[in-house]
């Protein structure tokens, strides 16, 4: 069985090969794809209370003003307040941002199928807020744009994402870390994409 | 799209979603909980957001003991949330002993009332407009459908008057 094993370029003949086979979905993204290019007209919400939101007139971020020019961290993972997202995926980002940090990173972001209020709410729960940017995606424009969705309804959650990671540099990916099983923390964990950037 | 619930209309059958003790997403048909009782279901348009959790929320909980002692059998929350969400919002009424929060992920019951609200702009997405209904046998007895933004009828002080 192909293995999604992400580490570069070579994920694509493994993708497209799963793909053939009818084993595996595989994203439209790879390393070197424009991460702006490829979601055009989408944005992200920041993670804010009702408040905040009302200041700010529901406002939305647009992809550019997240990625171009900087050198950013992201993951993405299947929903706020579940199990394996708040107790493995989130909490190593967290632990390690002065590692992140001292390579370089601008941003380290955390991106959901989620309205930017639960995000919001799940950060502070988490005590992450700090260290972590979180952004809603809450129709699944981003992640449907990239084709990093996947069928959660036995799990009650519907349409969400992926668990994935990526290391991108003024837009362009650098590495791209997709998990096969959605309840896995193996290759889309913070330790991964250290050693990647 | 189907007609807004209104009184004297039977309350239509659907599954909510919620976490069992372990944790686990379960499914509850409304039937289960309405048929032969005398039910409460009021609706939030999300999880998390000031007025569903500062105001209408804890309303309900305050007048569980009262709306009980009047012949209430459940008090239902619903929201087009999912049941994680639903569940980690619920644990932020500690005090709370008789509200059942179920999440209505894809707002199929909520469509199925007729009661959808595009949130879309404030990044919400298609949610619930606020309402209280007070069902008993699935007949509905009262229907609140509050106007948007607003919070007067579907508060449990104005549903407890029909009881």
């Amino acid at each position: 069985m192909a293995s999604a094993m992400v580490k570069g370029g070579g994920s694509r003949l493994i993708k497209s090969v799963s793909a053939a086979l009818g084993t595996r979905f595989y994203a439209k993204v790879a390393t070197g794809t424009d991460i702006v290019s490829a979601a055009p007209n989408v944005s992200l919400q920041k993670a804010r209370t009702w408040d905040e939101g009302i200041a700010s007139k529901f406002s939305t971020t647009p992809l550019k003003d997240i990625f171009k020019d900087k050198k950013v961290v992201i993951f993405g993972l299947p929903g706020a307040y579940t199990g394996v997202c708040s107790n493995k995926h989130v909490p190593p980002y967290k632990e390690n941002i002065d590692k992140f940090k001292a390579k370089g990173i601008d941003s380290v972001i955390c991106v959901a199928v989620n309205d930017p209020y639960t995000m919001n709410a799940w950060a502070e729960k988490l005590q992450a807020k700090e260290a972590i940017d979180f952004y809603g995606d809450f129709d699944g424009s981003f992640h449907k744009s990239l084709d990093l969705v996947t069928d959660l309804s036995g799990a009650l959650l519907g349409t969400r994402s992926e668990r994935w990671s990526a290391y991108v540099v003024d837009g362009k990916i650098k590495a791209l870390n997709v998990e096969e099983a959605p309840s896995d923390v193996k290759v889309s964990g913070a330790d991964t994409i250290l050693g990647q950037i | 799209m189907a007609a807004t619930i209104a009184v004297g209309d039977v309350i239509p059958d659907g599954t909510l979603a919620y976490l069992d003790d372990d944790s686990k997403p379960q499914s509850v048909s409304i039937h289960s909980l309405a048929a032969a009782n005398k039910v409460i279901i009021f609706g939030v348009p999300g999880a998390f957001t000031p007025t569903c959790s500062l105001k209408h929320v804890p309303g309900f909980i305050e007048r569980a003991e009262e709306l009980k002692g009047k012949g209430v059998d459940e008090i239902i929350c619903i929201s087009v949330n999912d049941p994680f969400v639903m569940n980690s919002w619920a644990k932020t009424f500690p005090e709370n002993k008789h509200v059942k929060f179920l999440a209505d992920g894809a707002a199929k019951y909520t469509h199925a009332l007729g009661l959808e609200l595009d949130l879309t702009e404030k990044g919400l997405g298609v949610r619930s407009k606020r309402f209280a209904l007070l069902v008993e046998d699935l007949k509905v007895k009262v229907a609140n459908v509050e106007k948007v933004g607003e919070f007067t009828v579907s508060s449990a002080e104005e549903i407890i008057k029909a009881l």
